[in-house]
Formats: C-alpha cells, sequence, structure tokens
C-alpha cells in the first residue's frame, strides 16, 4: 500500500517557489521518522527551482519539466501528477492549502480514490497513518482524521503554521520525473497578472492592526489605518467585520480567514473565540484592547489594555509622532 | 444555459454536538441556514440566465430538513430544486458526498455549468467543487471573482490567485466555484417568496439514483474522524497597562521601541 515516500508538492508562483513549500518540507523532514521526503516540482524548461528547493534539505528533489506548465491549468497538472503517483504511488503527498493547492490537489484526490484533508493546521504520524488535525465547526473544536485503508494520504497544509529551516546538511537527489503532457484546450489560461495585495496580504505583513466588533467604526477603521501605515503594517479584521462596507472575506483573520504570524499583532475590540485565536497563534507580541477586563482576547496577550479602542487608537497615533 | 448550483446547509450558531460513540457532528437542533457563500453563486447563476435564458437548478444533500434552504434559493430567483436525501448518505466526507451529487446532476441531465460557493464555513474546505468536476471530466474555474459570458459555449472567467489574477477562457460544460468578492446576492422579494411554494421541488433517494453502496456515504468515505477534542490553548502572562491611554501607549512604544 504505496512506499515509504512523502512528498510535498512545490508550488510556483509568479515563477518563485511558494514560501508554504519550504515550511512543508521541513515539517515533513521533522515528521518522517525514517521515510523519504521528497520534493516534487512541476516547472518550464528554464526555470531552476530546484536550487531554491535544496537549501530546506528534502532528500531528493523530483521533477517534472515541460514548457507548458507555464499557464498550465488545473487539470493539465492534476494529469501530470496523476500519471507519477500511478508509477510509484507514495505514503503520503502534502499540499500548501494556497488557491492553486486547493484546486488541484482534489483533482489528483478525485483522480485516486483516496481521501484529503483540508487546511490542516498540524500533521504527524501515527504507525504508517499521517494523523491531519484541523479545526471543526462547534465552538473551538478540533478533531484528527486519518485515511487508512488507502495510499496516499493526501493533506492541504495552511501556509505560516510552520517555520522553514535551511538545511544544507543533506544533498538532495535530484531526480527527473516521467510523465507524458496532455494538453487540455477545454480551459485556457490567457493572462496572469501579479497583484499587489498591499491592503490584504495579511500573510506575511510583519505588523498587524486587527479590529474586531467592539472597535467598529467608521473613524476607528481610518485610525486603525493610520497607525498601521506608521508602523508598516496591515489592517486585519475579525469575522464580523467582513459584512461591513470597508473591508472583505480577505482581510479576515482566523479558522475561516487567513493564518497570520506578525512580529507585533494589536487586538482592538476582539473577544478572542477560538475560530479567531487559531489564526493568531504564532504572533509573536500580542497587545489587545478590550473594554472588558475577562476577555479571553487577554490570556494569549504581552499587554493588555481595559478601555475603549478609539481612546487607545488615538494615543498611539500622538504619541508616535 | 443549464445551470445547476450545488448548496449547503450550514448550523446557524455553535450549538453543535459530538456524538461521543460515532466522533460524528450531530447536527440536529441547530438551526440550519444556507452557507452564505452559496448565494454568491446563486447570484452568478441567475445573472448568467439573465445574460443567456435558460434555468437554474438547485441541488443539495442532506435530511429532509434542508428543504428549508433550498426554498431560500427558490425565492431567490432560482428555477427548481433537488434535495438528495437518506440515511445511507449520511457521514459522507467530500469524495463521498461529490459522488453523491454527481449521481444527481447526472440525473437531472448534464448542464452547462455547475456553480459552488467559495468554500462552506464549516467541515469541508471547498473541495467538493474540483471533485464533481473531475468525476465529471469537466474543466473548472475555482476562486472565481468574474464570470463572462463569451458565447453559449464559453465562459471567461477571473480566478483570485492570492498574488495573481488569472484570466481563463473556458468551455462548456464547466464547474465554477466563486469567491464572495464576486457579487451581492439579491434579496428574496415577497412576491419571490410566495413563488417559491409553487416551484417544482423533487427529493430522491439512494434508490432514485442507482449510486453504488459502497460510495456513498459512511462506506463511500476514505477519511474518519478518529478524535474531537477542544484544542488545548497556550496562555501567555499578559501585562495590564495604565488605564490612561496616553500612559498606555507611552509604555508599549517604549518597551516595544516602536
Ligand atoms: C465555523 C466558524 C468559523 C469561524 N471563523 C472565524 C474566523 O475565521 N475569524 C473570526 O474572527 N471569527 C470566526 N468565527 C466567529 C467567532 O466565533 C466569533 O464570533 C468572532 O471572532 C467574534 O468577533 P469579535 O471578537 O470581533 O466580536 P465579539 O465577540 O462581539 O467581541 C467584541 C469585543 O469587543 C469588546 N468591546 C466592546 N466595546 C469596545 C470598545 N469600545 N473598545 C474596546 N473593546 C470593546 C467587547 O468586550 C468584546 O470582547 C467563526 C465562527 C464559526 C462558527
Amino acid at each position: 500500500m504505496g512506499n515509504q515516500e512523502i512528498w510535498v508538492y512545490v508550488e510556483i508562483n509568479n515563477l518563485m517557489v511558494e514560501p508554504t513549500s519550504f515550511q512543508l518540507i521541513t515539517k515533513a523532514k521533522q515528521i518522517a521518522n525514517g521515510r523519504k521526503v521528497v520534493a516534487l516540482i512541476a516547472e518550464p524548461k528554464m526555470s531552476h527551482l530546484e536550487s531554491d528547493i535544496k537549501e530546506y534539505g528534502p532528500d531528493e528533489i523530483r521533477i517534472l519539466r515541460d514548457e507548458r506548465f507555464r499557464g498550465a491549468n488545473d487539470e493539465e497538472l492534476a494529469d501530470a501528477l496523476f500519471q507519477v503517483v500511478k508509477r510509484n504511488t507514495p505514503n503520503a503527498i502534502i499540499f500548501p492549502a494556497t488557491v492553486r493547492g486547493r484546486s488541484v490537489a482534489p483533482r489528483l484526490q478525485a483522480k485516486l480514490q483516496t481521501g484529503l484533508t483540508a487546511d490542516c493546521l498540524d500533521i504527524y504520524y501515527d504507525g504508517d497513518n499521517l494523523v491531519q488535525v484541523k479545526p471543526t465547526y462547534g465552538d473551538g473544536v478540533m478533531c484528527n482524521i486519518i485515511c487508512p485503508d488507502k495510499r496516499p494520504q493526501m493533506v492541504t497544509v495552511r501556509p505560516n503554521i510552520f517555520e522553514a529551516k535551511v538545511d544544507r546538511t543533506i544533498k538532495p537527489k535530484i531526480q527527473a520525473a516521467e510523465f507524458e503532457f496532455h494538453e487540455d484546450a477545454r480551459s485556457e489560461v490567457e493572462a496572469e497578472e501579479p497583484v499587489d495585495h498591499t491592503s490584504t496580504d495579511l500573510t506575511n505583513a510583519k505588523v498587524i492592526i486587527a479590529l474586531g466588533r467592539g472597535a467598529y467604526s467608521e473613524k476607528n477603521v481610518e485610525l486603525a489605518r493610520q497607525l498601521a501605515e506608521k508602523l508598516g503594517g496591515k489592517v486585519g479584521v475579525s469575522r464580523p467585520l467582513t459584512d461591513k462596507p470597508e473591508f472583505t472575506h480577505s482581510d479576515q483573520i482566523g479558522q475561516s480567514g487567513t493564518t497570520v504570524s506578525p512580529d507585533l499583532l494589536i487586538n482592538l475590540g476582539i473577544s478572542g473565540a477560538v475560530q479567531y485565536t487559531v489564526g493568531v497563534e504564532k504572533a509573536k507580541k500580542v497587545i489587545s484592547v478590550n473594554t472588558n477586563r475577562d476577555a479571553p482576547i487577554f490570556d494569549l496577550s504581552d499587554y493588555g489594555y481595559v478601555g475603549d479602542a478609539g481612546a487607545f487608537l488615538e494615543a498611539m497615533l500622538g504619541n508616535l509622532e | 444555459m443549464k445551470i445547476i448550483v450545488c448548496v449547503k446547509q450550514v448550523p446557524e450558531n455553535d450549538s453543535v454536538k459530538i456524538d461521543p460513540k460515532t466522533n460524528d457532528m450531530v447536527r440536529t437542533g441547530a438551526q440550519g441556514v444556507m452557507n452564505p457563500f452559496d448565494r454568491n453563486a446563486i447570484e452568478t447563476a441567475l445573472e448568467l440566465k439573465e445574460k443567456n435564458g435558460g434555468q437554474v437548478i438547485l441541488l443539495i444533500m442532506g435530511p429532509d430538513s434542508f428543504t428549508e434552504v433550498l426554498r431560500d434559493g427558490l425565492a431567490m430567483g432560482a428555477d427548481s430544486a433537488y434535495l438528495l436525501s437518506s440515511k445511507e448518505f449520511g457521514g459522507a466526507d467530500t469524495l463521498a458526498t461529490a459522488y453523491t451529487l454527481v449521481a444527481g446532476i447526472k440525473k437531472i441531465g448534464k448542464p452547462d455549468v455547475i456553480l459552488f460557493g467559495r468554500q462552506s464555513e464549516d467541515a469541508d474546505t471547498g473541495q467538493v467543487g474540483p471533485i464533481v468536476a473531475e468525476d465529471l471530466n469537466i474543466p473548472q474555474a475555482t476562486f472565481a471573482t468574474k464570470v463572462e459570458t463569451i458565447s453559449a459555449t464559453t465562459l471567461e472567467v477571473d480566478r483570485d490567485l492570492e498574488s495573481s489574477i488569472q484570466k481563463v477562457e473556458i468551455k462548456l460544460p464547466a464547474e465554477i466555484t466563486v469567491r464572495s468578492e464576486i457579487n451581492f446576492p439579491r434579496y428574496e422579494t415577497p412576491i419571490n417568496i410566495v413563488k417559491s411554494f409553487d416551484k417544482p421541488l423533487t427529493i430522491w433517494n439512494e434508490k432514485d439514483l442507482n449510486v453504488d453502496p459502497d460510495k456513498i456515504g459512511k462506506k463511500g468515505s476514505q477519511t474518519i474522524v478518529t478524535k474531537v477534542y477542544a484544542p488545548k490553548k497556550e496562555t501567555k502572562q499578559v501585562k495590564f497597562l495604565s488605564k490612561k491611554a496616553g500612559d498606555a501607549a507611552k509604555t508599549i512604544i517604549n518597551e516595544l521601541d516602536l
């Protein structure tokens, strides 16, 4: 039932490796327990991202090389990966839970008729089973999922849950994967333009000012944006604020939003529901502002200010001048 | 244009219980509402119909009580609705859910477009759309922020890939998963609510669908939940600041070197 390899799907984004893939290579090495960690990449001819991947020390880098991967659609990618998996079924395949990972992985899963757990927050082995940890519905409930009877075991894992660590002690073997590129003209990528999501890209923000229901007013949004600008950061929100005209779902932090890992997080008028806090566990310094001294958000804060969010914002702006 | 929108019901509040024996989520009792993202999918379907003619059909898998969600969708303007309901469908993971939906889609008759909302609020995270597309061997465009009609057989879709926007021309039949940013779903008007009660709502079980009993419900699922628990929380020692906002701000700015 599959060999003893863990494959990490390396995603390419704007001609670079999407950073989650490095995080997943490090994680795979940590849980491998003797299993071989293989980084799998589908890249066009002139791209040589294996030199970047090497730094993180997988045991092997397996390359699907074809010029047509530039602008390949989900169907073509899933088809190519399927051929490689069929030749040599691994124990597990780990995808980043990015848009692309979430689109290609389930197509591959359907071809393989195996299990896939999306959006995991943790993974580890229990014997031969990969335990897949993810939040589930309900009041802060987590669940463990396994796929006991089929291989490969498939997961997508959230960005920024694990830290990528450079490991030059291993010289990965570089191998070409055998497959044939089957063109699928039913869907054609006509153009792809990088976008600067400066206002919304919370994933990599070093400073985040987070607004919750208790802090919402047009004025406070403006003040929070000013403070974010001053500190070189971004404004994020808890879920109730995604209904407000200033924000959308992509500004949302938490279980059904984005997982963040800033050096500094300032929570304003956020109570600290588990669905919010799972998204901010990796924040380094945390300041929280809440009128209620007993709000759970203070349990994960370094500094607490019991009082009004607007007053705090104004004081910060006033004193930073 | 024949458009099928797959919708889902999610519990409205957090009062969901876990069956300690089977580890399944027990949702009876918890009031259900339509997964809010599915309203965006229905809106997309209605706009496609306004432009191209045709019909909008809703499809859902779940217990009989889910007809209420279908009524909501019909009141938004969909033409008909199908509920796939049977005890045998229970405990399905995404693979078994997609298999069942595909059986329903085949029985309804091949559509031009199958729409899904971006992701449901609870357990599964937008996987079912791509699995359905693969099972039907049709192309997909996920995370769509714009859908435009090029011709009766071609759509142009903008996909938001987070760090880039991709423009895709896709031949029908196709599966599209929409993001909530794509539109503002219309409200149910009183007249449409009244009309919704006259629209056809069909219920099918596993016999109607002629499905392989080994591929539905719990039996057809490759994944099993082994444990459900409250995560342990790491707590920090919080330092409460002065109640005077100015002093509090100064302390932070000094101590964190801002
Ligand atoms: C399946 C599921 C997924 C979810 N996913 C997410 C998610 O990804 N992200 C998310 O955020 N939520 C999510 N939620 C919702 C979550 O459970 C909470 O409801 C939500 O996080 C609460 O947001 P909040 O803290 O802003 O609001 P509230 O809980 O209403 O808290 C407001 C806080 O503001 C304080 N306050 C009031 N006035 C002031 C003032 N003037 N100044 C300062 N403080 C003040 C109050 O004391 C209170 O603590 C999810 C829920 C479910 C069921």
